[in-house]
């Protein structure tokens, strides 16, 4: 009879169980709900236990906001996510809206920092660093972070708090045309004379040394911290926040010269309707070999592969002064989530989803053709640049970008001196007006 | 007498029962925001924090100073007196031509009134694909060299956004015109034709004076338009290539906005709104003063 009452008590516990909270979708394909019940999670000085609403709220249908600020690669992975949720966690809906990361996300998120944020946030790891001080995210539970790769928590993490999940990764640097490469015998130029090397030998042949779409200043905006990372922050990793102390500037630092004047060498070599070309036409242009080089990120990979599938391309970082320049690593979508959301379990769900479910996981990797975050999930679709990346990876040649982005944000600061340089590229302004109006907006380049 | 004043009491609280949803949206819309910038505009407010850091004239100061805000009038003042130009000409040219009964008036007025149904969103996209794509593959196409790359120059993205911006307007004015040429009574240009009054004189004469009220409309209504142009450069140039046709409003939301320099914005947006109200204002009373009682 005890022994009855015992089962009975266990079974009515693992029905309950299963009905509510994290366990209550039953199984996902390649990621079961987790065993255990959430850690405690911190958000904003208070302490939320996921455990105690666990259950209380999922067990009723309940609809989640997300803000997703994607790039080009990523929209129409949320119908993926809602695809998966609903199989395994039916009661969540999400409630999606999707803005263009470089320039809606931001104002978008101004707004709802007065009106009220959304439960979960999706933008770069960069943002963290912006909207973490202002003591607005809430701090993501240890268990999903633990299902996702350590390199990807440094950046996301302040005062020892993590506030952003890192989900997928960019690699950023000059994809090249490797039939193109073979058939001209240029080597991966590792220093400025190679590179230039192989620029004179492609104008010799009739062919245009880089792809490029100036017309989007976000491109000059990324090339250009790609640039200060291999010429400046490689050598000075606290470039940026010299630079607000006044120690250096980008009138007196020639290596940050340098880097602006790199985007005058792509300029010069690429074809002349830069300004008037998007990224795809760009891209088109790579793939049907019509320049050798492109100066880019992963998201490029997108239009390559759905253009031609067949296309052999590789990467190398762009050689900087001292030939040591390193590929670049940019955590992109990255998982954020409101301190205040009163859903918070059911916000873990969605975590557990992204981060337990496998199948999904490897869905959105091959789609956005990008790398994963997550232990122990790698996309299948074939990247042809994957050697390439592994080469540099085991060499230790590869660096993350947000350290960069970090002390040089985005808005306000890198996406105008990109305008300058556009500007100063059209003729419109000169190198110095350029530097000059860098070093004017030294008050918007940090977040806080 | 008694009864007279209790009937204009009751019609004035109909007509304030009227007015008041409006002035409440208007209000709340419109009159607070703008007050609140004011008063931004004299803090140095990130948009985000709680601190809103009083900072006086500042800003103001600061705006002088501002080579990138001078650089956005500029090509402000260029795009409006562009417009005003071109398409209160085009829209009275065109609407003179409909006037004078020509064949399938009708087809021409939906033709020309169709693209102020889209948005400038929309026609600025269609216009970056037509420079970029489709009129480069017509050059191709007829071995011809044209320079369509347009939005790809500092020097002719101006040209470019004009021809976008009146191939989406000049339609919309145009009817406002061939409305007023349609009430001018007839009676006084054969008055005229029996005084000898050519053509260009009747014209100049009789149906200037008489749409004056019309010109009126369209003129204020252009200029404060392209004063405020945004949308179109959101999806056609996004202010490039580099500044070259960033306005004011562009350079004022990516200012507070993007740059997080909400107080410093307020400011641009206040200074912006002076210059709206004072050409309005110097426009209607210039023009009002030459309209014509009918």
């Amino acid at each position: 009879m005890k022994k009855k009452l015992i089962s009975l008590m266990l079974g009515t516990t693992m029905v309950v169980s299963a009905l509510t909270g994290c366990g209550g979708g039953g199984d996902a394909a390649g990621g079961s709900a987790p065993a255990e019940t959430p850690a405690p999670a911190e958000n904003g000085g208070e302490t939320a236990d996921a455990t105690e609403n666990a259950g209380s709220d999922v067990s009723e249908p309940v609809t989640l906001t997300v803000l997703a600020g994607q790039s080009t690669t990523d929209a129409g992975i949320e119908d993926m996510i809602d695809e998966a949720l609903a199989a395994q966690y039916p009661n969540i809906t999400l409630e999606w809206e999707c803005v263009d990361w470089g320039n809606d996300f931001q104002p978008k998120m101004q707004q709802y920092m007065q009106s009220g944020l959304p439960d979960i946030m999706i933008g770069k790891a960069q943002d963290v660093a912006t909207y973490a001080p202002q003591g607005i995210l809430g701090e993501i539970d240890a268990m999903y972070l633990d299902r996702g790769l350590d390199a990807a928590r440094e950046n996301v993490t302040i005062d020892g708090k993590t506030y952003g999940l890192v989900y997928n990764a960019l690699y950023q640097g000059v994809y090249y045309n490797k039939t193109m490469f073979a058939e001209n015998g240029w080597e991966i130029p590792r220093t400025q004379e190679d590179l230039q090397a192989i620029i004179d030998d492609c104008k010799a042949k009739g062919i245009t040394p880089f792809a490029s779409h100036m017309v989007d200043t976000w491109s000059i905006g990324n090339v250009t911290m790609q640039f200060m990372m291999n010429d400046v922050f490689n050598h000075d990793p606290a470039w940026g926040d010299k630079f607000r102390a006044g120690e250096v500037s980008f009138s007196d630092d020639q290596a940050a010269q340098t880097a602006y004047q790199y985007n005058q060498l792509i300029f010069d070599n690429t074809y002349p309707e830069t300004f008037s070309t998007e990224q795809t036409d760009c891209d088109a242009k790579m793939v049907l070999g019509e320049a050798a080089m492109k100066v880019s990120g992963s998201w490029s990979i997108q239009n390559f592969l759905d253009i031609d599938e067949s296309f052999d391309f590789g990467i190398f970082p762009f050689p900087n002064q001292t030939g040591d320049s390193k590929l670049i690593f940019e955590p992109n979508i990255t998982i954020m989530t409101s301190a205040d959301s009163e859903h918070q379990d059911a916000i873990n769900c969605v975590l557990d989803v992204l981060t337990g479910n496998q199948e999904l996981a490897v869905e959105i990797y091959d789609y956005t053709k990008t790398a994963s975050m997550l232990k122990d999930v790698s996309p299948t679709f074939t990247n042809p640049s994957q050697a390439d990346i592994d080469k540099y990876a085991a060499d230790g040649m590869i660096v993350d970008v947000t350290l960069g982005n970090n002390q040089l944000v985005w808005g306000g600061f890198q996406e105008e001196n990109a305008k300058d340089i556009a500007a100063w590229l059209q003729g419109d302004a000169s190198f110095e007006d350029a530097l000059k109006a860098s070093d004017g907006r030294v008050g918007t380049s940090s977040a806080n | 007498m008694k009864k007279h004043n209790t009937m204009e009491k009751n019609m004035e609280k109909q007509y304030l029962l009227l007015v008041l949803p409006g002035l409440i949206i208007f209000t709340i819309g419109l009159i607070i925001p703008l007050l609140l910038a004011f008063r931004y505009s004299f803090t140095s407010w990130d948009g985000m924090s709680a601190e809103k850091p009083f900072v006086g004239l500042k800003n103001y100061l600061d705006l002088l100073q501002d080579a990138d805000f001078r650089s956005a009038w500029w090509f402000t003042l260029k795009f409006t007196i562009g417009n005003t130009i071109i398409q209160n000409v085009l829209a009275l040219l065109f609407a003179v031509a409909l006037d004078s009964g020509i064949k399938a008036q009708k087809v021409y007025r939906t033709a020309f009134f169709v693209p102020c149904l889209i948005s400038a969103l929309i026609v600025g996209f269609v216009w970056l694909k037509m420079f970029s794509n489709v009129l480069p593959a017509v050059n191709d196409l007829l071995g011809t060299n044209f320079n369509f790359l347009l939005f790809g120059d500092g020097k002719t993205v101006l040209s470019g956004l004009l021809i976008a911006n009146n191939w989406q307007w000049v339609g919309y004015w145009m009817l406002i015109y061939l409305a007023g040429l349609q009430s001018i009574p007839g009676d006084l240009y054969e008055a005229a034709k029996v005084d000898g009054a050519g053509a260009w004189t009747r014209f100049k004469n009789v149906t200037i004076p008489m749409l004056a009220p019309a010109i009126t409309i369209c003129v204020v209504g252009i200029t404060t338009g392209s004063l405020k142009v945004y949308d179109l450069l959101v999806s056609s140039t996004k202010g490039g290539p580099g500044r070259a046709s960033t306005s004011v409003i562009y350079q004022t939301y990516t200012t507070a906005i993007n740059g997080r320099q909400y107080g410093y914005g307020s400011a641009m947006s206040v200074s912006l709104v002076i210059v709206l109200l004072l050409v309005a204002l110097i426009q209607v009373k210039g023009l009002k003063s030459k309209e014509v009682q009918q």
